[in-house]
């Protein structure tokens, strides 16, 4: 019996060890897999490689710098970022037509998250887009609680006062389904993002760009656009 | 367990274990928990929505820190292994809690293991905190038991 023990408690540390070393091979595997991949500057090439010119774009079309921000709808510091962060750069440099910005789709986190970015775009086809993407980081909740579900979806755009039979029809006919898949496909493997948020702000006139990876805070996007301006 | 704590750490070598390994958990903990970005600037970053987070971090390595230390002693002291898996146990739970969030970690579980990956990395950022609690319920738990024992192996001995 208390051999047994003995044995069922070397087991369990066992596993508990190769338990750790599996975390920290996933950790080590993640974080350099991003080493891997440029990530302080970008080629021109590269940039080019990006089609975003369908892409609701918040400020002036004649702004110098260009803020592509890779996120997902159900993600919690893509949230954090838009309320701590974003609205300084918005002051700051997008409404003084120095920057502006787009969104890429990167729904990944829950089965919750393309139908939200789809809404988005049903959002846009009635020329709600960024009000759409305001009020979902604004009422996101846990992921896959329900939040982001049909129901939820279509309150918020009855809350915009948009014609909710054309919300629902281009929802339930899957309109833009295969955009939001490309932007999907676009941030992983051309973009090269494998979280979110991940931004990559480029000078659209020499087309030097610098990719910011997490939520980073206001001084950071300074440093970054200042440099670029 | 005053004494049990000024006798482990009246050795330095203990002391330097224990740092350690407390920053070996937590720079990794707030690299993954995006308090800290090594690029393109070194920056440290915390929003008042994360505070808790981090300070459960900072406990959680803490704790850890002390729990693998005293443990060490204990090994040599009597050579007996059996607490350090119930250390390592608490530790990973800890600091699997939170991981995945929207990062990488997150974006390899999902990928590799599709929906059962993004159950377990919603379940990892819903539960967070309660995962956190628990582990450090776990660590206080080890570290009162460690110091007990070293207390009554060190009667024994001395």
């Amino acid at each position: 019996m208390l051999k047994s023990m003995v044995h069922i408690k070397k087991i369990a540390v066992a596993g508990a060890a190769v338990t750790l070393v599996t975390i920290l091979s996933i950790f080590a595997t993640s974080y350099m897999s991003d080493f891997d991949t440029p990530r302080t500057s970008t080629t021109e090439g590269e940039f080019q490689k990006l089609e975003l010119k369908q892409a609701p774009v918040l400020g002036y079309d004649t702004a110098t710098v260009t803020i592509i921000e890779v996120g997902d709808y159900q993600c919690h510091m893509c949230k954090l970022w838009f309320e701590e962060t974003r609205p300084q750069i918005v002051e700051n440099y997008i409404e003084t037509g120095k920057v502006n910005l787009v969104f890429l789709d990167m729904p990944f986190l829950g089965s919750d998250s393309i139908p939200a970015s789809e809404a988005t775009y049903c959002a846009d086809d009635q020329g709600k887009y960024w009000q759409y993407h305001s009020m979902l980081f604004t009422y996101q909740q846990e992921i896959d609680d329900g939040w982001a579900n049909a129901n939820r979806l279509q309150a918020i755009a009855f809350n915009l006062d948009l014609d909710i039979e054309q919300f629902d029809k281009c929802m339930t006919t899957d309109d833009h389904f295969a955009r939001v898949n490309y932007n999907k496909q676009v941030a992983v493997t051309e973009f090269g993002a494998t979280s979110t948020p991940t931004f990559m702000i480029v000078n659209t006139d020499d087309g030097k760009a610098q990719r910011i990876v997490g939520a980073h805070p206001y001084s950071t996007f300074e440093d970054v656009i200042n440099s670029l301006l | 367990m005053n004494n049990i704590f000024g006798l482990v750490y009246s050795n330095p070598s203990y002391i330097l274990i224990a740092t350690g390994f407390f920053f070996l958990l937590f720079i990794p903990l707030i690299i993954i928990s995006e308090f800290l970005f090594l690029e393109p600037f070194l920056v440290f970053s915390m929003y008042p929505e994360t505070t808790l987070s981090f300070s459960l971090i900072v406990i959680l390595s803490f704790l850890s820190s002390l729990a693998v230390s005293m443990n060490i002693y204990r090994v040599k002291l009597i050579k007996e292994t059996k607490k350090i898996g119930s250390s390592i146990v608490g530790t990973i739970i800890g600091a699997s809690a939170g991981a995945c969030s929207c990062g990488p970690i997150a974006f390899s579980v999902i990928a590799t293991f599709g929906t059962a990956g993004s159950i377990a990395s919603s379940f990892l950022t819903i539960y967070e905190i309660p995962i956190r609690l628990t582990s450090i319920g776990i660590l206080g738990i080890v570290i009162f038991i460690t110091s007990k024992s070293l207390s009554r192996e060190c009667k024994v001995k001395f």
